[in-house]
């Protein structure tokens, strides 16, 4: 109908023709791999002590990444860990863009007071510290993987939002949407079938990139001691090992850079997906 | 008693010593030797944990105010470290016959920093107003009244008879101090704004506190002994965080730290460089442990045998020696090794022994289900120790061996009061305590039908009481001939052994490291809250 196709071949090729981009998929496609293969690779819990403490990377041939301050094993955390890390980026990603384009359609499809009210409460959000807030929201529900993942899907939702609500805005008045009111659709099958597909390349960016910010929150609510103790993840590692620093550093070392090659390769994605998706900069 | 410590010093828990620190330890003999002490110098002193909530807390507050406060204000009597009471502001006290009173003679010429004499009256006033209501409250149940008879002696009356190593431990409890009436008298002791600046009797003079910064304090020039203290100045500094410590002693900016200043590695690369010496001496009457206990609101509870099979599960040895990196020695019995009046090695053992715990739980009809599972658990470790979450990990790992489900939870240090303390919201839980050596009320109160008071941290979670052990208790309490009492005590230690409601894991060994300059410091078995009149500062 109306929707602004992009066949699918030329995207791939806009989205490779990002170098980067393509880099960052390769990378994240291999660390989504070693996630779903983390229970073939380390068959046995990744938390289990197995060896002695504090052994560094090469010691001990056994434990190639060496283990931590009790003798878990890093490797097999590592491996677990990106397990844990992606699920929580993506589903607290998954989270936000749900709130978020919920929100950001009926504001701006609606205007008027809708607006105001929603707006208004969004702008509330944004002026608490993200940090704090995730915090906050974590100690009063306790650490569990899930609060962790609503906790950052409650901060993470407004820029979504807001741009939803833009795009939303610039479309409502359209000829094609004028149209599909003239010919008598509801406001459900147009918010849902006629803007929103339009109105959604932008937003899948914004997504791509608030996975990343998850991961960074993940990190830094487990780094404080807040996560989730039954699970390996990244973060945890690196909290772990803060005490440690000027001894074992490696401890912080491999999951940190296991944490910045992750974040880096998702942004470097998302603007890969910028380019492939947006369709102002297509003939750039 | 000491347990109300600061959110803040979680990040310093760093423990103890044992075969890592026994060379460091031997080092320390130097730093504690005598010499010709030398007049003048300003001494920076800090502690493993964050700044107080006020100078001086009448209640106590945790180890934070007792630390600031105890060079200011003194006690009655003190501990030596060979074991002996001696008397401070007290010259000497005495029980009547029958042991329901006590009369102390009071020390003469003392004054406070103002300029006023100490008299009977501030004493009268400290134990009726202050002990009584606010910092011996749990162990003065029996207090009858206090009165002074004559100018320089005070009688206490109990309506029971009391152990004279109970009363004497009572003079020198942590913030027992003698306050001074004529700033207190009238007001509430709790908010009086002199908590803020106190006018005590003690070698150190309030002299200002910066905030977020240090203490300050200066030589009490009417100080009662002699030619003390030899510093001109006594600076309290606080620093966030271990590391921060580290470095700020290292650039000569801190010359000493009581209670676990810097973290376990930097113990070894600190005490490397021969420049500071770290020593485990100055913590036997205020020993820490890291404990277990089971919620027996569980039905699960019910049977000894689950208790007994979760504390042979756990591997305290390698608790010791990971986690506190060998400054910690496994826990047998609730009262700690150290404490040379009381502690008995014949009791019940829960050394680590799987084969054993495995064994316990079936015979309790707790057999594996489908699911390599025999119940499931939440394990709470309270997370104002970093080192706790750790022992979770631990914890977890033992008892899910044994085919015990574990869900693990490490909350932070109001979340963890509430949910043991105050909601009994745990099956297990991973805690803390620091008990003195009379074991009245600080360690029985852990045990005993009246230790469950619901919302007061630090006493019986467990909820586990029983006629035995409450009737085996009141006896600890009146017994004044000290070997029965020893009886009764090591009595007490088989039986809560044998119950496992809540038992150390490990037993902590706290840490002081302090410049080689520093002399005459680690001299008193509660180092922490001693007044540090002697120590001195070599060029």
């Amino acid at each position: 109908m109306a929707r602004i196709e992009i066949p699918r071949f030329e995207f791939v090729a806009r989205f490779a023709r990002n170098r980067g981009a393509l880099v960052g998929a390769v990378l994240i496609f291999l660390v989504a791999l070693t996630a779903v293969l983390a229970p073939v690779l380390f068959p046995t819990d990744p938390l289990r002590i197995v060896g002695a403490p504090e052994l560094w990377p090469g010691e001990d041939p056994d434990f190639p990444l060496g283990t931590d301050s009790l003798g878990r094993d890093i490797l097999s955390m590592i491996v677990h860990g990106a397990r844990a890390t992606l699920l929580i980026g993506l589903c607290a990603s998954a989270v936000a863009t749900l709130i978020g384009v919920t929100i950001g359609a009926i504001a701006g499809y609606f205007g008027g007071w809708v607006d105001e009210i929603v707006m208004r409460t969004a702008e509330l959000f944004q002026t608490i510290p993200n940090l704090i807030f995730v915090l906050t929201i974590v100690v009063i529900l306790g650490s569990t993987l899930a609060n962790i993942v609503i906790a950052i899907g409650i901060v993470s939702w407004t820029s979504i939002a807001r741009m939803t609500r833009a795009e939303f805005l610039a479309l409502r008045d359209r000829e094609f949407v004028q149209a599909c009111r003239a010919m008598g659709m509801g406001n459900g099958g147009i918010i849902l079938g006629e803007i929103l597909p339009n109105a959604l390349p932008p937003v899948i960016v914004l997504s791509s990139l608030v996975v990343a910010g998850a991961i960074l929150f993940e990190s830094a609510v487990s780094f404080l001691g807040l996560g989730d103790p039954n699970v390996a993840s990244w973060g945890r590692l690196v909290g772990d090992g803060r005490q440690l620093i000027r001894s074992s550093w490696y401890i912080c070392a491999i999951p940190g850079v296991a944490i910045m090659v992750t974040v880096l390769c998702l942004n470097l994605i998302g603007d890969g997906l910028n380019d492939a998706l947006n369709p102002k900069l297509r003939d750039r | 008693m000491t347990n109300g410590f600061s959110r803040r010093s979680f990040a310093a828990g760093a423990f103890g010593a044992g075969a890592l620190a026994a060379g460091i330890i031997g080092k320390s003999g130097a730093s504690l030797a005598q010499g010709t002490p030398k007049r003048g110098g300003t001494l920076v002193a800090t502690w493993g944990g964050g700044e107080p909530q006020a100078c001086y807390v009448p209640a106590g507050g945790g180890s934070s105010p007792t630390f600031s406060s105890s060079k200011l204000f003194e006690r009655l009597g003190r501990r030596t470290m060979e074991g002996a009471f001696e008397g401070e502001l007290a010259e000497a006290w005495k029980p009547a016959a029958d042991f329901k009173s006590y009369a102390i003679k009071i020390r003469k010429g003392v004054k406070f920093h103002d300029g006023k004499d100490m008299t009977v009256d501030d004493v009268v006033y400290s134990i009726g107003e202050i002990w009584k209501k606010y910092a011996a409250a749990a162990a003065l149940t029996d207090f009858a009244g206090v009165e002074a008879p004559d100018s320089d002696t005070v009688v206490v009356t109990f309506n029971k008879p009391v152990p004279e190593f109970f009363f004497s431990s009572l003079l020198c409890g942590n913030v027992n101090y003698v306050v001074p009436k004529h700033v207190y008298a009238g007001s509430d002791p709790v908010t009086n704004p002199a908590n803020n600046s106190p006018t005590g009797t003690g070698p150190w003079k309030f002299k200002e506190w910066v905030r977020g910064s240090h203490f300050e304090y200066v030589r009490n020039d009417a100080y009662w002994r002699k030619d003390m203290p030899y510093l001109d100045r006594l600076i309290i500094r606080y620093v966030r965080d271990p590391a921060g410590r580290a470095a700020a002693m290292e650039a000569g900016d801190i010359h000493i730290g009581v209670f676990n200043p810097v973290a376990p590695p930097d113990i070894k690369r600190l005490t490397g460089t021969g420049k500071f010496v770290a020593t485990s001496k100055g913590y036997e009457e205020s020993v820490w442990s890291t404990s277990f206990e089971v919620n027996m609101r569980n039905p699960i509870f019910a049977k000894r045998e689950v208790r007994q099979a979760m504390f042979f599960a756990i591997d305290r040895n390698l608790i010791a020696k990971t986690v506190y990196y060998g400054y910690a020695r496994p826990g047998t019995s609730p009262i700690f090794s150290p404490n040379k009046e009381f502690f008995t090695a014949d009791t019940f053992k829960t050394a680590f022994d799987p084969k054993k715990a495995a064994a316990l739980l079936d015979a309790a009809g707790h057999p594996k289900q489908k699911d390599g599972k025999r119940f499931t658990l939440n394990l709470l470790a309270a997370g104002w120790f970093a080192e706790n979450g750790k022992i979770g990990a631990i914890v977890k790992q033992g008892l899910e061996d044994v085919g015990v489900g574990i869900n693990l939870t490490v909350p932070d240090r109001p979340s963890s009061i509430k949910r043991i303390y105050t909601d009994y919201d745990f099956d297990v839980a991973i805690s803390n305590q620091a008990n003195p050596s009379e074991p009245v009320p600080s360690t029985t109160q852990y045990y005993t039908s009246d230790g469950i008071k619901k919302g007061v941290p630090f006493r019986n979670a467990s909820g586990f009481h029983t006629p035995e052990v409450d009737a085996l208790v009141e006896k600890i309490k009146v017994e004044t001939d000290p070997a029965k009492r020893k009886a009764l005590v090591v009595e007490f230690q088989k039986i809560t052994t044998l119950e496992c409601p809540n038992l150390p894991l490990v037993e902590l060994e706290s840490i002081t490291v302090a410049s080689t300059r520093v002399q005459n410091h680690s001299n008193d078995p509660n180092y922490l809250a001693a007044s540090w009149h002697d120590i001195w500062l070599a060029s």
